[in-house]
């Protein structure tokens, strides 16, 4: 699938330039937030800034959308652009795919609050509506007008490598001739509280992606990327996305690890000790089950400006080959893996 | 492109636990709406409960796995892959809303006191993935995907699994939906209006919204060259599956049913059919004003006044994300059975509508069915079923 655009809202900003430029300077320290619910706690946290969610062009007509949403549409809205993409008035020829590991449970999390405050028979039916989870999809749809085939997916860590599956389907079946797909993850204060009570947090507040230790720590992060699958190859491409039948380690020129301390056990990713070279994002962007969708913007960046940037790690204990600061690149072939839970693994490579 | 057979199903609703116990209710109309017991509710709106569900080991909390695993086992058993043979791919495409996000209540009170919430639920949750959890527990080893698109999620999921199989992702697909009565979507759809007080009435000019219901309908999928090399044959074919959104909002229909039009006449187009080809459409059929209005109309529009067409949602109640998966499968059986249940709950023609679903039970003539879903998010599926003239 050839990838004619890319939209991304995250931490550290909106749009490439910002994805790019996040990751020339590497790590830097996430947002300490006071877990609502447990007093004195706090815990980092890699939060999208409530001022990028401000766009009235895009946002103004989704003014009650949740967060979840309002990255969702942004970062789709974005890809679109950045591919010059015109959806023409009652298109069914883009589809959209949307995928996320949790959803948008903020908003869920809202309408219990108003069945335990008001009763069951008197909550907002608003707030009904826009907990559903394909909200941001459908959203996605009414700003861009498109009316073709549109799915929302969850596998948990493996959700977006499902989408992707998806959209390459539907574009070989020639039911689309473009397949936005993306993903969004949201860090409410449940979630953090979760988080804080059920997973480790990294005390320091880095994530040590090539640990591959079997207490792995996180730090959660929210933000949503999209991009424009084209069945065509269009002027232009930044490469291709696939999704791998099985991991193939040996035959990369450099396998990205979405290691980010949201498994129990990170030990199987040491398998990648054989690859020719290894990069690893998730401090840049923080912990989410879908971020093998942020890793495959970098490595399509890293393909379009021909450059390795730096792994933003203080441990390299299983003496990877590693670039420790940006080095002149030319990979032909990037394979980003992700482990979920028990022996799931997906993998999705990217190819110029 | 590959032909993708039917080859087992499954299904528990209200209508009953399998098969068997399900095509008589359709045949005998019997309704059996009451009240909610499966949690405790000051609201009075009647619903479709599974009675009596039971598992040899039962997921305590995990009522929409239970319904999942009920119609999975049914539909591999009927498909003769019980076990899993070894050296298939099988993968695993079920739609839901319920099991897709945290709804328990004592959780969140707990959390919202300040007290040590018990994260049992978020657990429950993270194990409950329906595609997830029925993927380890067969073991199987194809991809594996939960469809989160409110009230088309059972039917694009098998919309799904099928690109799969010709997509050559897999060779089998377990394909369907399950969903739970659950306190929430009983809350919302109250405050939003549409939950009737009485047994619903789809395209009825009386009726007054829709029931919640609950269940599982399963289809299995594969190749005709799978199905033939295990020594079976299929009735069932499944032709193609169009899906197409509104764009318009989020609960409320396109008043001119565009993505419904678009999804049905793209299914059409891919089936290599005409509307007249179709013998009868399993109508989404809510029961609630909007819906059932813009659904006849599109369906007037794109197969001609004329068109047969029924809603189920009579006898099981709206399951949410099992509706697309019990319907296709409701719609499999009447072609099999070559008749179609009498749409139940209709008594009265509305004039606003102007056409109406049958009233009785109607022997089936064409070789063709179509199965449509519309969903919160103005999501439209629709599903082509055929029966072929080959015996099992």
């Amino acid at each position: 699938m050839n990838v004619a655009g890319i939209g991304i809202v995250f931490s550290r900003g909106r749009g490439l330039d910002a994805l790019a430029a996040a990751l020339r300077e590497g790590w830097r320290a996430p947002t300490w937030r006071a877990v609502t619910s447990l007093p004195g706690a706090e815990m980092p946290v890699y939060a999208v800034d409530d001022a990028l969610l401000r766009d009235r062009a895009i946002l103004g007509q989704m003014r009650r959308a949740d967060r979840f949403t309002k990255m969702a549409v942004l970062a789709a809205a974005d890809a679109v652009v950045d591919a010059g993409l015109m959806v023409a008035p009652g298109s069914t020829d883009v589809g959209i795919v949307v995928a996320s590991g949790l959803g948008s449970h903020a908003t869920a999390f809202r309408f219990l609050d108003e069945m335990l405050e008001f009763g069951e028979a008197a909550p907002s039916p608003t707030l009904f509506s826009r907990s559903v989870q394909n909200a941001a999809a459908s959203h996605i749809a009414l700003h861009l007008g498109a009316h073709g085939p549109t799915t929302t997916l969850t596998q948990f860590h493996l959700s977006f490598q499902q989408a992707l599956l998806v959209a390459s389907a539907w574009l070989s079946e020639g039911r689309c001739s473009h397949v936005l797909v993306g993903a969004a993850e949201e860090c409410g204060a449940v979630m953090e509280y979760v988080c804080r009570e059920r997973i480790r947090l990294a005390p320091d507040g880095r994530i040590e992606p090539l640990r591959f230790g079997a207490a792995p720590e996180a730090v959660p992060g929210e933000g949503s990327v999209f991009f424009v699958l084209a069945r065509d190859r269009a002027s232009r491409c930044y490469g291709t996305l696939e999704v791998a039948p099985a991991p193939s380690l040996d035959d990369a020129d450099l396998v990205l690890v979405d290691s980010d301390g949201l498994t129990e056990d990170e030990t199987p990713y040491r398998a990648v000790a054989r690859a020719r070279a290894v990069a690893a994002y998730s401090p840049v962007y923080g912990s989410m089950m879908t971020g093998t969708a942020f890793h495959c913007a970098a490595a399509l960046l890293m393909l379009r400006d021909r450059l390795r940037f730096a792994v933003p790690v203080t441990e390299n204990p299983h003496r990877l080959t590693v670039s420790l600061v940006p080095e002149p690149s030319d990979p032909g072939r990037i394979e980003c893996i992700r482990h979920g839970c028990g022996e799931q693994v997906g993998s999705v490579r990217i190819s110029r | 492109m590959k032909d993708v057979v039917i080859s087992g199903l499954g299904v528990i609703s209200a209508a009953g636990i399998g098969v068997a116990t399900t095509r008589e209710s359709m045949r005998t109309g019997a309704r059996r709406p009451g009240p909610v017991s499966v949690f405790p509710s000051q609201l009075s709106y009647p619903v479709f409960e599974v009675a009596r569900l039971q598992q040899d080991d039962p997921a305590p909390g995990l009522r929409t796995l239970d319904l999942a695993r009920t119609a999975v086992l049914e539909a591999l058993q009927d498909a003769g892959l019980l076990p899993l043979p070894d050296g298939r791919r099988v993968g695993i495409c079920l739609g839901t809303t319920v099991a897709s996000q945290v709804n328990d209540l004592d959780f969140y009170r707990a959390y919202r006191a300040g007290a040590p919430a018990k994260l049992d639920s978020v657990e429950r949750y993270l194990h409950g993935n329906l595609a997830g959890a029925l993927q380890r527990s067969l073991r199987a080893s194809g991809p594996a995907v939960t469809v989160v698109n409110a009230c088309s999620s059972g039917a694009d999921a098998i919309g799904i699994a099928r690109s799969w199989i010709t997509a050559g992702y897999c060779d089998i697909a377990v394909a369907g939906g399950a969903d739970e009565i659950c306190s929430v979507p009983l809350s919302g759809f109250g405050v939003l209006g549409i939950l009737s007080s009485a047994p619903c009435r789809p395209f009825d000019r009386d009726r007054g919204g829709l029931n919640l219901g609950e269940g599982a309908g399963v289809l299995v999928l594969e190749t005709r060259e799978s199905l033939e090399s295990r020594g079976r044959s299929a009735d069932l074919v499944l032709p193609a599956y169009g899906s197409a959104i509104d764009a318009y909002h989020l609960t409320a229909p396109h008043p001119e049913g565009v993505g419904l039009e678009a999804a049905l006449r793209w299914a059409l187009r891919a089936a290599a059919i005409t509307p007249e080809d179709v013998d009868f459409v399993n109508a989404h059929g809510t029961g609630t004003m909007d819906n059932d209005l813009v659904e006849a109309a599109t369906l007037a529009r794109v197969f001609g006044k004329d068109v047969r067409f029924l809603s189920t949602k009579g006898i099981t109640g709206h399951t949410l994300g099992a509706a697309g998966g019990l319907e296709a499968a409701f719609t499999a059986l009447a072609l099999r059975d070559g008749e179609v249940p009498a749409s139940a709950g209709f008594a009265t023609c509305d004039p606003q509508i102007g056409i109406h679903p049958l009233a009785q039970r109607t022997r089936v003539e064409r070789d063709h069915a179509v199965s449509t879903s519309l969903a919160f998010g103005g999501g439209n599926a629709a599903l082509v079923l055929r029966r072929t003239r080959e015996r099992r």
